[in-house]
């Protein structure tokens, strides 16, 4: 499945990712009974007051919007679990801390359809957008390793949203490093002299990892 | 990437290059602007489109000079500092017309050349292409090749729609025609008789 906005690159623009979010399934606590909804993605409910109950994203935000449910801030938003992570984010200069693939997506949503559910909600959008930057910060690191002999990029934990913003460079970079190094281009008489010589064996392309 | 219907690919092709003419040519003395008569010496030096010289190079008619974009004089200022050379006035489709001119010379640094001018330059285009102004053109923009601009300009709009979305810009929408109410109507039948 490719984006639908620009058909010549296959990339997903900000609005389609958010979309794919709103299929990820959270908590909520209604205050009406309801019957079941059978819907073709799945059957949800029946709802009781008070109990809670398992729906997706876009469901939730369309209760809540009618007043009928408040939603449950997830367990990785609260103050304490961001701070631990942003904490392990800035000490981890080689690797992605988990968080849940659609992290910057569902923040949003749930900031525009269920401040009032959300505890320190100021406080968590910052820890958010702090922890964004860090990982973005990382990234951009990563990408300088990108040389000619990278093959492949490895990017643990790294969610939709990241992932979607350094792809049209990332792919553009690695095609153009590609071409430049393939063995058309460098041939055997390696004349200048800064660069190792790289003939007809020039060894198994390691995978660089951007962390 | 080089394909029929790139543009890019064929507005390349028009760079100019310098060439030697290993025959003499008769006719075709508008290739040569100095010729007094119709037709081209043999051992004429000529510039011509890049299209034009590499068939004659197939045929043996010509053997292609290094253009000066891959001279020692760029090489120099690109081992200095690569950053901050104008690669684009001396040639806009450098790295595509260094791709298609190795196999054509003798030249075998110019592949390390042009792949160590990448590398280096990448690092530059990198550090400043995501944290970009959007408004604003860089001006380190008017330096870059045709290739490295459109890396530049992939990684500065997708984060520019990315902070659009952060500050609320527009969801996806149902499309118009579903948003109607369903009118029942009920087809008039013909009474049967």
């Amino acid at each position: 499945m490719a984006g639908q906005s620009d058909p010549h690159i296959s990339i997903f623009s900000a609005p389609e990712v958010e979309f794919l979010a709103e299929d990820e399934v959270v908590e909520i606590v209604p205050n009406i009974r309801m019957e079941s909804l059978n819907m073709i993605c799945g059957d949800f409910g029946p709802f009781f007051p008070q109990i809670p109950s398992k729906v997706p994203l876009w469901l939730a935000a369309a209760l809540k919007k009618r007043g009928k449910c408040t939603i449950r801030t997830p367990e990785w938003m609260t103050v304490e679990r961001l701070t631990q992570v942003l904490e392990a984010e800035r000490e981890s200069p080689r690797e992605f801390q988990p968080l849940p693939f659609h992290y910057v997506e569902i923040s949003r949503l749930l900031f525009d359809h269920a401040r009032d559910d959300i505890p320190d909600i100021y406080m968590v959008r910052s820890l958010i957008e702090d922890i964004r930057d860090v990982r973005f910060h990382k990234v951009e690191t990563g990408l300088e390793t990108i040389s000619g002999r990278t093959h492949a990029v490895k990017l643990k934990n790294l969610s939709a949203m990241e992932v979607n913003i350094v792809r049209p460079f990332m792919v553009r970079a690695l095609q153009a490093f590609y071409k430049h190094d393939s063995p058309q281009m460098i041939q055997q008489a390696d004349t200048m002299g800064s660069k190792r010589s790289q003939g007809a064996d020039r060894g198994p392309r390691r995978d660089l990892r951007p962390r | 990437m080089p394909g029929y219907y790139d543009i890019n690919d064929i507005l390349m092709e028009e760079e100019p290059i310098a060439v030697v003419f290993q025959v003499g040519a008769n006719g075709v003395g508008l290739l040569d602007p100095g010729a007094e008569t119709n037709s081209v010496e043999k051992g004429a030096k000529v510039d011509l489109p890049f299209w034009l010289a590499h068939e004659l190079y197939l045929r043996q008619a010509v053997s292609i000079s290094i253009p000066a974009c891959f001279g020692q004089k760029t090489r120099k200022e690109i081992q200095a500092d690569a950053a901050c050379v104008d690669l684009r006035i001396r040639c806009p489709y450098f790295y595509e017309l260094g791709c298609k001119i190795v196999p054509l010379v003798s030249d075998k640094s110019i592949g390390p050349f042009v792949r160590y001018a990448f590398t280096s330059r990448y690092k530059e285009i990198l550090s400043k292409s995501h944290s970009a102004p959007v408004a604003t053109v860089p001006k380190f923009l008017p330096r870059l090749t045709k290739e490295e601009t459109q890396l530049f300009e992939a990684a500065r709009s997708s984060m520019a729609a990315f902070k659009k979305w952060r500050v609320g810009g527009s969801r996806l929408e149902k499309a118009p025609i579903l948003g109607r109410k369903r009118k029942t109507t009920f087809p008039i039948r013909p009474s049967t008789p």
